[in-house]
């Protein structure tokens, strides 16, 4: 909202207080001044006369001007086209400060110049609002200007300074200088002084017929006045408009204008001559095509409001009045129209039209409920008084505004209590009269009656803020709670993923975050589908279009985007909700490509492959408390578009599938620019709720153990585990451990053929173990690894 | 006899001096001291002797067997030494080479800085509660007092599904459950972080996804002051020990008093920088005392109670902690950016 500072000045005394101290108090007091603009800007200026003016003898443009500032006659070159003799002009002396430049005296192409003539631009006012005469040459000054007049800006209007306040949505009174005069009244303390109307000596009886057929039009109020005349506005209504963003048009549009921004109420004025129906009937339900003011045509829906005038449109209703019944040069006499519009369907309508105008935003934002009264009656004051307004018809009243003041107690110890504050009920009474709100105090109770403008206020907690709004919040102590104690504490699901985090950080991996909404492609990617894909509604873009069902795509995004930027190894994880509809479920992503620990010059490595992968998961479920006995990992048969068929496996904890291991199917991998990763997804939830194991202490062997190397020769595609699981079982009493040492394939060994090197740990609890006792259990192994698994040991 | 001995003496002291490694040494014993070697024959040839002459013979050979056996000894262990500093020398290893510095994988920025606050929090007493992100309107709006068609809902544009449900906007929706979920009982002491989601285009210092952390604390003589007290805390315990809290009004939904929060610029202590834009201070969350509607439409009596809450963006407090100048770096992942933020500090 632009605030003009000389424009409030008007209604509150503001000597000794600058606009940047007026900014300040307004910021503290909750409306955010986000900028300082000064409309024109300049010291040592003066109104000069150009008595002679002549050409530069060394120049084809410059002009030497002798210029009559009334205590002297300067000499001054100047380039301006339009600088002649005769012309009233602005003179920055020497040593005056524009916002560009300082002024000093000097030679220009010899000649002597002792200052400049200038044009409103030098003088900082926005291109925006200057024609091209003005930007391209100095300005020309009226010729009752007076020669001498050392205050340039304010004569010319320009002195203004205006604040840029940024509004919360509760305050959309401060829309209207009345009322924001009112809080700047409150903020600086000092009293406010709004001007007063002028009414016509009589009204006559109204003959035009005002009504609404629409819930979402509750009050119209209409007036015809039978003669006005149309020409330019007072110099400061223009200024005023402009200070605003509005252009001035001519005194009749103006006005309209100025008394909204006065009263916050929109109002349309219609050229009379152009109602044939004299009527105004607020209507929805409609269906057309409309062309307003601005030339372009609108479809009108039902949900829209409309200004009906006999079976003719003559606007939509809060956003823009009609074309064909527009106040123009011709318009003698003009109905007014100031109602209430839904601020929702004004919304609406405004929103799906694509058409904001000062009118809707104020009706969206929120009016005063009785500004459509006081509009009116700014309106014929300043008609009377600016325009000739006369045959000035009584104000016709459709419906009504429902408006009841609001009014409630609230007591000091409440005010203080909520705030953690001991203010006296001087200091709170005093706030409250600042603020108009007519405290009465009984005892600790105090009853205020708010303002029509202040809908925001209803309750005790709102007068709580007022206060301290008002005080000042720098007076405010820092306290901690006094309350009874609670446990902080994490859950269990919190806890256990700090253990995935800080397991997975261990062994290397970085932890990313990425996007939660996906594309299409990337749903279809996913992995161990959820259900129904929650897609949204009106998304920004395909890209960001569902909410992800599956970490792994946008996990292969995240690599594919460092793999693009030369990184070689990306080892990464995240733990994140995924969702289908009615579904939510969190997960563990991992990804892993090229080495996960690298000494290069040391020959050491870990590289990034499917059993450094597997070790990895399996080491997240033992240090949540799942070992090797309670995880099964066994052949994927849940998942084979994602995965490489053969190099990856299911992870079930008991029975319950919770996830998928191994290397990405190359046409995966390549669709997302990448050649071999190994990737996981674990569902986290299904691990959360098993019951861990308990950490328990078990006693030391007391006996020495012996180890015995063994190799078999087995099929080729026989799994390893089989012998280790046959060794186990056979040697239960007395195998502590069966360490895998040798995978060989090659000379020696049969083509079908591999020969698998074993290390096979003994120990009893009870004794030292022999020979015998060794070889006794070893020959059943070995026996029972022939009969079982055909494999021959290799001697 | 007796020159013999010392001829015997004087050659092996001679011989040991050229002895240059264990090997020699060991031949030089035996050759010397072995049973076939010369003292052992002296002291064979003993018996030829008087029995008079017996005994001085006897102590002279043994004198000098013992004096070269101890002088062997030495030589031992010079020659040892000698053999152990030039092992040492040959085994000497160029310490410039690079160190196997293995890999530490690093928490996300997002979860340090999250985690960081949590961890405050949990040491006042808080809990870490959570919701779905993919919520109802309930939650999200109409139980945190913005209703159908409330000017807020302008404020932040928002992700619909369908008519009830939508991805949050802020996690004030989970505040709304657990004030449900309470069911009356109080206190409530928690925090609750979360993804968040909001229509904005991806640009420096926006992003369609991002990570609250609110906070709600709901009993009975709850203030204002005690809201300022806690947030103090929490920035000095962030930001610096030096750090201030300064309250601006403001307007939410959900809280009456609403206040936005500064905190005094970490950069410059306040006296003024690119960082706080000359200004000494930092915007940096919202907060207020829970409007008694709120606690009102979870069953709770706003007139015997009342709380505050509070809400930060974690992207925002750690891109001023760390100083990252695009938010989108917390989405992208480079892992040249993650591991940059490798401890708490």
């Amino acid at each position: 909202m632009k605030l003009s500072y000389n424009w409030i000045k008007e209604y509150v005394d503001l000597s000794g207080i600058t606009p940047e101290v007026l900014a300040d108090k307004l910021t503290n007091a909750g409306f955010e001044v986000e900028g300082i603009d000064y409309v024109a800007q300049g010291t040592n200026l003066v109104v000069g006369e150009i008595v002679e003016c002549t050409d530069h003898p060394d120049s084809d443009h410059l002009h030497l001007c002798k210029v009559n500032i009334g205590s002297e006659v300067l000499n001054i070159v100047c380039g301006a086209p339009n600088a002649r003799t005769g012309l009233k002009v602005i003179v920055a002396k020497v040593g005056a400060e524009l916002p560009e430049i300082t002024i000093k005296a000097g030679k220009i192409r010899g000649q002597e110049s002792n200052g400049m003539l200038c044009s409103l631009r030098e003088l900082g006012v926005s291109e925006k609002i200057l024609t091209e005469k003005q930007i391209n040459g100095i300005e020309e000054l009226p010729e009752d200007a007076v020669v001498g007049n050392e205050d340039v800006l304010a004569y010319l209007g320009l002195d203004d300074v205006i604040l840029d306040v940024g509004l919360t949505p509760n305050r959309a009174d401060f829309m209207a200088y009345f009322a924001a005069a009112k809080e700047v009244s409150a903020v600086v303390n000092r009293p406010c002084t709004l001007p007063t109307s002028v009414k016509a000596d009589k009204e006559e009886s109204a003959t035009i017929k005002i009504s609404s057929t629409t819930d979402k039009c509750p009050l119209f109020l209409g007036k015809y006045i039978h003669s006005v005349t149309i020409k330019e506005s007072p110099a400061w209504m223009s200024q005023r408009l402009q200070a605003c963003g509005i252009k001035s048009i001519n005194n009749v549009v103006d006005i309209s204008n100025y008394v909204m921004l006065e009263t916050g109420q929109p109002l349309h004025f219609y050229d009379a001559s152009k109602n044939e129906a004299k009527e105004l009937r607020a209507e929805s339900e409609k269906d057309f095509t409309y062309m307003a003011l601005d030339g372009i045509d609108y479809k009108i829906e039902p949900n829209d409001i409309v200004i009906m005038s006999g079976n003719n449109c003559a606007g939509i209703a809060g956003i823009m009045g009609g074309e064909d019944s527009k106040i123009d040069d011709d318009t003698k006499e003009i109905i007014i129209e100031a109602a209430s519009f839904s601020a929702v369907a004004i919304r609406n309508s405004a929103r799906r039209l694509n058409l904001g105008t000062e009118a809707s935003t104020r009706f969206i934002k929120g009016i005063e409920p009785v500004a459509p009264y006081k509009a009116m009656e700014r309106a014929v004051s300043l008609l009377i008084e600016y325009a000739d307004a006369k045959g000035i018809e009584e104000t016709v009243e459709y419906g009504s505004n429902n408006y009841q003041q609001t009014e409630f107690d609230v007591t000091l110890s409440f005010i203080n209590g909520r705030l953690g504050t001991k203010y006296s009920m001087d200091e709170v009474i005093a706030v409250l009269n600042r603020l108009d709100f007519n405290p009465t105090v009984n005892d600790d109770i105090i009853h205020v009656v708010i303002p029509s403008y202040r809908p925001d206020v209803t309750i005790p907690d709102d007068i709580s803020e007022e206060v301290i709004r008002l005080i000042g919040y720098d007076s405010l102590e820092s306290t901690l709670p006094l309350m009874p104690m609670t446990l902080g504490a994490l859950s269990k699901e919190q806890a256990n993923r700090r253990v995935i985090e800080k397991t997975l950080g261990g062994l290397g991996l970085q932890q990313v975050i990425s996007y939660t909404l996906v594309s299409d492609e990337h749903i279809a990617d996913g992995v161990m589908p959820l259900g129904e894909t929650v897609t949204l509604a009106s998304p920004l873009s395909e890209e960001r279009k569902n909410v992800r069902s599956s970490l792994l795509p946008s996990m292969l995004d995240v690599v594919n985007y460092n793999v693009s930027r030369n990184q070689a190894n990306v080892n990464i994880y995240e733990i994140s909700n995924v969702y289908a509809n009615d579904k939510v479920e969190e997960r563990l992503g991992i990804v892993l490509l090229g080495t996960l620990q690298n000494l290069a010059w040391n020959k050491t490595s870990i590289k990034s492959d499917f059993y450094t992968l597997k070790g990895i998961v399996e080491t997240v479920l033992e240090r949540l408390g799942f070992n090797a006995t309670r995880v099964c990992i066994k052949e994927n048969t849940e998942d084979t578009k994602a995965f490489h068929k053969g190099k990856s496996a299911c992870v079930y904890l008991g029975k319950e599938l919770i996830g998928i291991i191994g290397a990405i199917h190359p046409t995966l991998a390549k669709k997302y620019g990448l050649k071999e990763v190994y990737m996981a997804e674990i569902k986290l939830d299904a691990i959360y709720g098993a019951k861990a194991s308990k950490v328990k202490y078990v006693p030391l062997p007391k006996y020495p153990a012996s180890k015995r190397d063994l190799a078999f020769v087995v099929k080729r595609d026989m799994n390893v585990s089989n012998i280790v699981d046959v060794i186990k079982k056979v040697g239960k009493s007395i195998v502590k451990d069966v360490e895998i040492f040798d995978i060989y394939e090659g000379e020696h060994v049969a083509a079908d053929e591999k020969s698998v090197a074993l290390s096979v740990l003994y120990q009893n609890e009870e004794k030292t173990l022999t020979d015998a006792d060794i070889n006794g259990v070893q020959d059943q192994i070995m026996e029972a690894l022939e009969k079982q698994l055909n494999a021959v040991l290799r001697k | 006899m007796v020159n013999k001995i010392q001829e015997l003496k004087e050659k092996a002291l001679k011989e040991l001096e050229t002895v240059n490694s264990a090997k020699e040494l060991q031949d030089l014993k035996v050759l010397y001291l072995g049973k076939k070697g010369p003292i052992q024959e002296l002291m064979m040839g003993m018996k030829d002797l008087s029995k008079e002459e017996r005994p001085a013979f006897g102590q002279a050979v043994n004198e000098v067997k013992s004096f070269l056996e101890q002088k062997m000894e030495e030589a031992r262990k010079v020659i040892e030494e000698k053999e152990l500093a030039l092992r040492l020398e040959n085994e000497k290893i160029d310490i410039t080479l690079p160190g196997f510095k293995m890999e530490q994988g690093n928490l996300h920025p997002l979860t340090l800085m999250q985690r960081e606050l949590e961890d405050i929090f949990i040491g006042m007493g808080y809990t870490v509660e959570e919701g779905p992100e993919v919520e109802y309107d309930l939650y999200n709006f109409e139980r945190a007092n913005i209703p159908q068609d409330h000017p807020a809902r302008d404020m932040q544009d928002t992700f619909y599904i369908n008519a009830e449900k939508l991805l949050r906007t802020h996690t004030t929706a989970i505040q709304t459950r657990q004030l449900e979920a309470a069911n009356g009982k109080l206190p409530i002491k928690m925090i609750c972080p979360g993804k968040v989601y909001r229509r904005d285009d991806d640009d420096a210092t926006h992003s369609h996804q991002f990570t609250q952390m609110e906070g709600l604390v709901v009993a009975e003589n709850i203030t204002l002051a005690d809201l300022k007290g806690t947030l103090e805390f929490m920035a000095k315990k962030v930001l610096g020990e030096s750090s201030k809290v300064r309250f601006r009004p403001s307007f939410f939904p959900f809280t009456e008093p609403s206040v936005e929060v500064d905190i005094s610029c970490h950069m410059c202590g306040g006296k003024g920088c690119n960082v706080c834009k000359g200004t000494g201070w930092i915007e940096v969350l919202g907060a207020g005392m829970v409007h008694p509607d709120v606690l009102e439409m979870a069953g709770i009596d706003s007139s015997k109670c009342s709380g505050f809450a509070f809400g930060v963006g974690v992207e925002r407090i750690a891109m001023l902690k760390y100083g990252v100048d695009d938010i989108r770096h917390f989405y992208t992942d480079d892992v040249r950016f993650l591991k940059t933020f490798n401890r708490f500090e």
